[in-house]
């Protein structure tokens, strides 16, 4: 080796020693960014709540340190509240979680005829708002005048009402009506996203059809339908307006009712009281975390490879009719009647009450003249734009880091953007308020449009992470090092292989962090400021003043929105995303 | 001594005259003062007002007519009573004073005066227009601004006429068992309100021990409940608030108030302690005890805080702005009534 050429190597080395130290120094400060941003987004709103729980007052008032509230909090009726709640959830998500995975097997994987179209159709209910379909089964399930009940008794000329939506089942009903679409919604890109040849290796070592179905296929899909399940498990023990709307009638008590309870029903609200219940509940769920973790910690799920990726369809044959039924079942009791309830209640002075001499256009005519409700369906729209592409964007880059890397310190930017999904809304809409009114005078937020941004975000956050690092967990890492390989920069890697194959999973994270912003109503109500109005609160003044008929005809517009989004997402921009 | 009557009377005419002169120079000064406030309420140009009346549509009618009146603009932030609570708190509590106005139920009005939130009102010309039983529960912070009735609501296809219930005590009829749906007694509201004013001031110790065997369905959702007796799933509904059955017209229900009177909630209003605009807060108060904006509550189903004429309003709220008032929650007693509620009403 000459002096020349072994100072050439030198100098080299040098390089890349240097350039070595500028990839870890720049993937520091992104990892400490990212850990600062999701502190202040999860951490500090928590961290007042958990200072709400452990002193004898509000942040901001005199007091002591004390465990009063985890005293009071625990006894025999909570714990017997909290097994009901479980009870009640665990129900709720595993009859859905099954029913979800059958219609997604049905649409991404066989030939049923109309799946595509039922694909945007089946998942409707889950963005209509609540206290319009707890009406809309409220009257069609009731015990005395509910109108499937009366058409029971007209079809077999008895008195007996088999329904009443006022019960445990009518509670479970109405919450599966959200969660079967979410978990669909969750579900069904995984089952699109399918390497073939692994189900056709089971097969070929004889393997039964069923067994190629829960032995490979629902394996394979672990990553993604465990932390579906855990999602809407949580989701289901923090479920409010099923409980309070069909459950209070009954007698049935769950957590949130019971937390909700001693915030806003009681002569001074029992913000130490709540709060301790609040993490306890909390503290029980994150078991629930690890659990997940564990089941899906090392092993591979890479389905989606450089190889082959058409997703194999089954040919049903005759069944094909019978799993077309089945879907058209499901649209119809859960989408059809609710919204036709709406549709033909809208158009009548009173909902309900349908005689030709109360047809009226008066509802659409209210709405289009409320110039307040307007002006919040702009902010919604401004904010839920944002608001979404912005989640996404932070979900995808938590994500990327979490799956993606082996970087020191992922398992905790993981833990932090879970965080504020297992804090009930009502209590966690509190921590913002304190969070963000505690603040230092020199970070204008309170009071502005931009604090509910980033409630928002920080609310939204933990959805948009677990969808794309379920998606991710999908994708083989040979694609990336391919793309590497053959001279494309970070950017066009990440643009091409992570964005191009995850955009599936991306748009329905967009699509559902979108409509949860326009139906955010806890945090919202205590963060909006005049001027900053947004679509949820004025829709909750509209109900509590007797005004369903105008909330129903804002929920028929959110309906045609949303077919609007998917038809749009579906037909248009998958196609034109996976070519990038 | 000599009895000068012409003295005398010139002496009385002087005395009278720099009385007379006095008053007149003091009731000047306070016009001079009101005119002050004025100027600097308009110089301050908006006020916040913050209510637990959510949503209500009778606040943008008047918000409309101060705006009219002075040119003043109310920023109204409307919220339900426990983020209303915690919102000012929080924001005295890290000293970003936005509120002006807080417009909050009696009881829960008396307890931000407790601990401090409120600031004197001082004395405004409209104040003299207060109903004579409220003038002595006006006090140097809180005013009050509209009371809020609750009746019974009934379904006209399913009870007739003559089965009407004209007393509370009717509801204890066994006819009426499991046929009553009404808003949570057992929780801070409506119900709950009721319950204390049947309880504490009807005079009928038992009514509740005996109620509480009728079986009454409670539920939350006062927007949807009132519907479901309209649509005949239950006969009755208590207690049911006026302003909503204004809302009811065509439907087949009826508002009843009882003989021994009935419940209700007096919205007051107070200045939060440090408000920005306290001048322009000032004759909003003023401006809500003036006939017009009274007016326009009591047409909206609410009974006025100030003596108004009965013929003012339309006919179908008179009844309201005139119902006998039983009684409503008393902070004091509330925990006590509460915890009783729950303890009836398992």
């Amino acid at each position: 080796m000459t002096s020349a050429t072994a100072a050439s190597a030198g100098f080299d080395g040098r390089k890349l020693s240097t350039q070595a130290a500028l990839a870890r120094l720049s993937r520091n400060f992104t990892l400490a960014s990212l850990i600062v941003l999701l502190v202040f987004l999860s951490l500090y709103p928590l961290g007042m709540l958990f200072y709400g729980s452990v002193h004898s007052t509000p942040p901001g008032e005199p007091g002591a340190f004390n465990l009063e509230g985890y005293r009071d909090m625990a006894t025999w009726e909570n714990a017997s509240i909290l097994a009901n709640t479980v009870g009640i959830a665990f129900l709720n998500t595993s009859t859905s979680m099954i029913t979800a995975i059958f219609m997604a097997w049905i649409v991404a994987r066989t030939d049923t005829p109309g799946s595509r179209k039922f694909e945007v159709l089946l998942t409707l209910p889950f963005f209509i708002p609540p206290i319009l379909t707890a009406m809309a089964w409220g009257m069609l399930g009731n015990e005395k005048q509910g109108a499937l009940n009366l058409f029971f008794q007209w079809m077999t000329g008895t008195t007996y009402a088999p329904l009443n939506v006022y019960s445990y089942g009518g509670v479970i009903w109405h919450m599966s009506q959200y969660s079967i679409t979410f978990l669909f919604l969750l579900t069904v890109d995984a089952f699109r996203a399918m390497d073939p040849s692994l189900e056709e290796a089971a097969q070929m070592s004889g393997a039964s059809r069923w067994k190629v179905f829960f032995k490979t296929t629902l394996m394979l899909m672990m990553p993604v339908l465990s932390s579906a399940f855990v999602l809407s498990f949580i989701r289901g023990i923090e479920a409010f307006e099923s409980a309070l709307f069909f459950g209070t009638p009954a007698g049935i008590k769950v957590i949130t009712t019971t937390i909700f309870d001693s915030i806003t029903q009681r002569a001074t609200p029992q913000y130490q009281y709540a709060t301790s219940l609040a993490f306890s509940v909390m503290a029980l769920m994150f078991f629930l975390i690890i659990i997940q973790w564990h089941i899906t910690r090392g092993k591979s799920y890479q389905t989606v490879t450089g190889k082959g990726y058409q997703p194999r369809v089954v040919k049903l044959g005759k069944w094909k009719w019978a799993t077309f039924a089945f879907l058209a079942l499901f649209f119809f009791v859960t989408t059809i009647l609710p919204v036709a309830q709406l549709l033909i209640g809208s158009m009548f002075k009173f909902m309900g009450f349908y005689k030709l001499n109360m047809l009226t256009l008066e509802h659409y005519d209210n709405v289009w003249k409320h110039g307040e409700l307007w002006r919040s369906i702009y902010n919604t729209l401004v904010l839920g734009l944002v608001g979404a592409t912005a989640t996404m964007a932070l979900g995808t880059v938590v994500a990327y880091v979490t799956v993606r890397t082996r970087w020191r310190g992922r398992k905790l930017v993981e833990g932090l953007a879970w965080l504020p999904w297992m804090m009930p809304g009502v209590v966690m809409g509190v921590g913002l308020l304190w969070a963000f009114a505690f603040l230092p005078r020199s970070i204008p937020l309170y009071g502005t449009i931009w604090a509910l941004m980033v409630a928002y975000l920080a609310l939204g956050l933990p959805l948009s992470t677990r969808i794309m690092s379920g998606s991710y967990a999908q994708l083989s890492y040979d694609l990336e090092e391919c793309s590497r390989v053959h001279g494309a920069s970070f950017l066009q890697t990440l643009l091409r292989i992570l964005v191009a194959l995850s955009w599936p999973a991306f748009a329905v994270g967009w699509v559902l962090t979108f409509f949860g912003i326009l139906r955010e109503l806890s945090a919202s109500i205590l963060l909006y400021s005049v001027g900053s109005e947004v679509l949820s609160v004025e829709l909750y003044k509209l109900w509590t003043n007797g005004q369903p008929e105008e909330v129903s005809v804002v929920g028929l517009m959110l309906v045609l929105l949303v077919i609007v989004f998917r038809w749009v997402q579906i037909r248009f921009l998958n196609r034109r995303i996976s070519a990038i | 001594m000599a009895f000068n009557v012409t003295r005398m009377l010139a002496a009385g005419a002087l005395a009278l005259g720099l009385g007379v002169v006095g008053l007149s120079t003091a009731a000047s000064a306070q016009d001079a003062d009101w005119n002050k406030v004025i100027e600097e309420a308009k110089k301050e140009g908006k006020v916040s007002l913050y209510t637990s009346t959510l949503g209500a549509p009778f606040h943008l009618d008047i918000i409309k007519a101060f705006k009219a009146k002075y040119g003043i603009t109310i920023e109204l932030l409307d919220v339900r009573a426990s983020e209303l609570d915690e919102r000012v708190r929080t924001e005295q509590a890290s000293q970003r004073y936005n509120a002006d106005v807080v417009q909050h139920g009696s009881s829960s009005l008396r307890l931000y005066q407790r601990d401090g939130k409120l600031q004197p009102r001082g004395n405004t010309p409209n104040m003299k227009n207060l109903r004579d039983a409220l003038k002595s529960q006006a006090d140097a912070d809180r005013t009050p601004s509209y009371i809020l009735p609750y009746g019974i609501l009934v379904n006209t296809d399913l009870v007739k006429p003559a089965d009407e219930p004209k007393s509370w005590l009717d509801l204890l009829d066994p006819k009426w068992k499991g046929k009553i749906i009404s808003d949570d007694f057992r929780a801070v509201g409506g119900g709950f309100t009721w319950f204390t004013a049947t309880d504490e001031y009807m005079g009928v110790p038992d009514f509740h021990q005996k109620l509480s065997q009728q079986g009454i369905v409670f539920s939350r959702d006062v927007g949807n409940d009132e519907r479901r007796v309209a649509r005949g799933e239950y006969p009755l509904r208590i207690p049911q608030l006026a302003s909503n059955y204004l809302r009811m017209k065509g439907l087949p229900v009826k508002l009843i108030f009882p003989k021994e009177g009935i419940s209700y909630v007096r919205f007051d209003l107070g200045i939060v302690k440090n408000a920005p605009h306290p001048n322009a807060a000032k004759l909003m108060i003023d401006f809500y005890l003036s006939e017009e904006a009274q007016l326009i509550y009591a047409n909206a189903g609410m009974a006025p805080v100030i003596n108004l004429d009965p013929k003012k309003v339309n006919e179908d709220a008179r009844a309201m702005s005139e119902a006998k008032l039983l009684g409503t929650t008393n902070p004091d007693t509330q925990e006590a009534q509460l915890a009783k509620a729950k303890e009836l009403y398992k």
